[in-house]
């Protein structure tokens, strides 16, 4: 492209949660390949390694974290360095029809898919760890935004929670000039998704709903991260990329 | 980097010779695209097509809303990896009870017929590769309108229906469609003359970002959804606004 390369991540910095396997581990690896400096954070130590030994480039840190800890988090915004970016990514579903969501397994879900990104967000900003002109990004869903599947009502709330402090935060946050905004994946091929629920069968069923006729690949999550991330998309906040091979339409 | 490129595909920018389509024709050529810069007006079309570097991009001079020039132009082009469509008219502030049925039939007519027509066209005469990306320049008035401005809303609230339309219709080709929702972009599109410098400033205070976009901000949003890089993405309305329609 002749040094044209207006999603460069070149001199930023950017922390990603949940990068140790799916859409936060491709997103630490594309970030890398894109030039940025990486401060990468999961909860599996082994797993987060792997991710850590496929990065790009020199100067990243790997800091072994669970989200759900207040202690935990305290200890990744301290020892994080300033901050051009922040991708949001640990999440978990688990799949019940209504009348077997129970208050615990609701805790549990929103535990990591909402109060855990709140915490990082809020004492990153608090703690002036995050630079101005920076990007946060917050991965979310089209579940609980755009499509409401039967069984999938606690992880579709939590993301739609998320959603929705995502718009207060890019409002507030526009005075320091930091944007704010989610992506909404359709179904991504990760380890989140083959927890054993479904058979192949309806698997396939499933896929060819979608007008694309697949499932996402965590990498086209991580592109779009990349767009949000670099100064291209200096004047997007507040708004929500759906990536879906069209199921939503 | 691969993914974002643009090498060997060949994109159509429409309204290529001003604003949001020059600055999208300039930085699809600057990602490696072979461009084909189309609009009416042959003088700043060819500004557009130097500041692209030439050859190998082309002009076309076309007036979309022209019907018998369509088929023919289409019958001219090469196979297509990517539409930019750009062309529109938007200095057209007028209450609701002064819409005059040529009025209504002008606004319509370039801002919705014409894409319309001309990706049926294109589809017709089979210019659209496997895997293309179409995509359209909306605008937030699809879903934000401004006082005085129904008509464009309605015409920019129906291309980004016709996106999600089109984008069923082409899925089967692995063809995407999605459109860009930009809010005020500084263009020669807008007469900012009826506002004092002092009402301009109050109005671009109102952007959380505390500015209007600028056409270089718009392009790069069209190079990522042309490249491979957005490859699970369609049907999709992109809102880039410097945050001004967040909760609308």
């Amino acid at each position: 492209m002749n040094g044209y390369n207006p999603f460069s991540l070149a001199g930023k910095t950017v922390l990603v949660t949940g990068a140790s396997s799916g859409i936060g581990r491709a997103t630490a690896i594309e970030c890398s390949k894109m030039g940025a400096t990486l401060v990468i954070t999961g909860r599996n130590e082994e797993r987060l390694a792997e991710t850590f030994a496929q990065l790009e480039g020199s100067g990243h840190a790997q800091i072994t974290a669970d989200l759900t800890v207040q202690e935990d988090i305290e200890r990744l915004v301290a020892s994080s360095p300033q901050l051009n970016g922040l991708v949001l990514c640990a999440g978990r579903s688990i799949l019940s029809p209504l009348p077997f969501c129970t208050r615990e397994k609701l805790d549990s879900v929103f535990n990591i898919n909402f109060f855990s990104p709140v915490e990082v967000m809020r004492q990153l900003v608090r703690g002036k760890k995050i630079e101005k002109q920076g990007s946060i990004v917050a991965i979310v869903s089209i579940g609980g935004t755009g499509k409401f599947t039967p069984g999938n009502a606690m992880y579709g709330s939590s993301k739609a929670a998320l959603t929705s402090i995502v718009k207060y935060a890019a409002t507030e946050l526009a005075a320091k000039k930091i944007r704010v905004n989610a992506i909404n994946p359709g179904m991504v091929e990760t380890p989140l998704i083959r927890r054993g629920m479904v058979t192949d069968e309806q698997y396939a069923a499933d896929m060819s709903r979608y007008p694309l006729k697949r499932y996402g690949r965590p990498e086209e999550v991580a592109y779009a991260a990349i767009y949000l991330l670099s100064d291209a998309a200096a004047w997007v906040t507040g708004t929500s990329l759906v990536i879906d091979g069209g199921v939503t339409i | 980097m691969q993914t974002f490129s643009l090498e060997g595909k060949t994109v159509l920018v429409t309204g290529a010779s001003s604003g949001i389509g020059r600055a999208t024709a300039i930085q699809c050529a600057a990602a490696g695209a072979r461009c084909i810069l189309a609009a009416r007006n042959a003088d700043r079309l060819a500004e557009t097509l130097a500041s692209c570097g030439g050859a190998p991009h082309t002009v076309e001079q076309i007036d979309l809303a022209d019907d018998a020039a369509l088929a023919s132009f289409i019958d001219r082009l090469p196979s297509l990896d990517g539409l930019v469509h750009c062309a529109g008219i938007g200095d057209n502030q007028k209450p609701l009870k002064f819409l005059s049925p040529q009025f209504v039939d002008l606004i319509l007519s370039i801002n919705l017929r014409a894409p319309i027509l001309l990706l049926s066209c294109l589809a017709k005469q089979k210019k659209l590769n496997a895997s293309a990306s179409i995509v359209m320049i909306s605008s937030i008035a699809s879903f934000h309108p401004a006082p005085a401005h129904s008509i464009y809303a309605a015409a920019k609230g129906g291309l980004s229906a016709f996106v999600k339309g089109a984008a069923q219709d082409l899925a089967p080709r692995k063809i995407r469609v999605n459109s860009i929702a930009p809010g005020m972009v500084e263009t020669p599109l807008i007469d900012f003359s009826a506002l004092t410098r002092e009402q301009r400033l109050a109005d671009e205070l109102r952007y959380p970002l505390k500015r209007y976009g600028q056409p270089s901000d718009i392009a790069p949003l069209a190079v990522y959804l042309l490249s491979d890089a957005s490859s699970w993405m369609t049907g999709s309305q992109i809102v880039i606004d410097g945050g001004l329609t967040i909760g609308s």
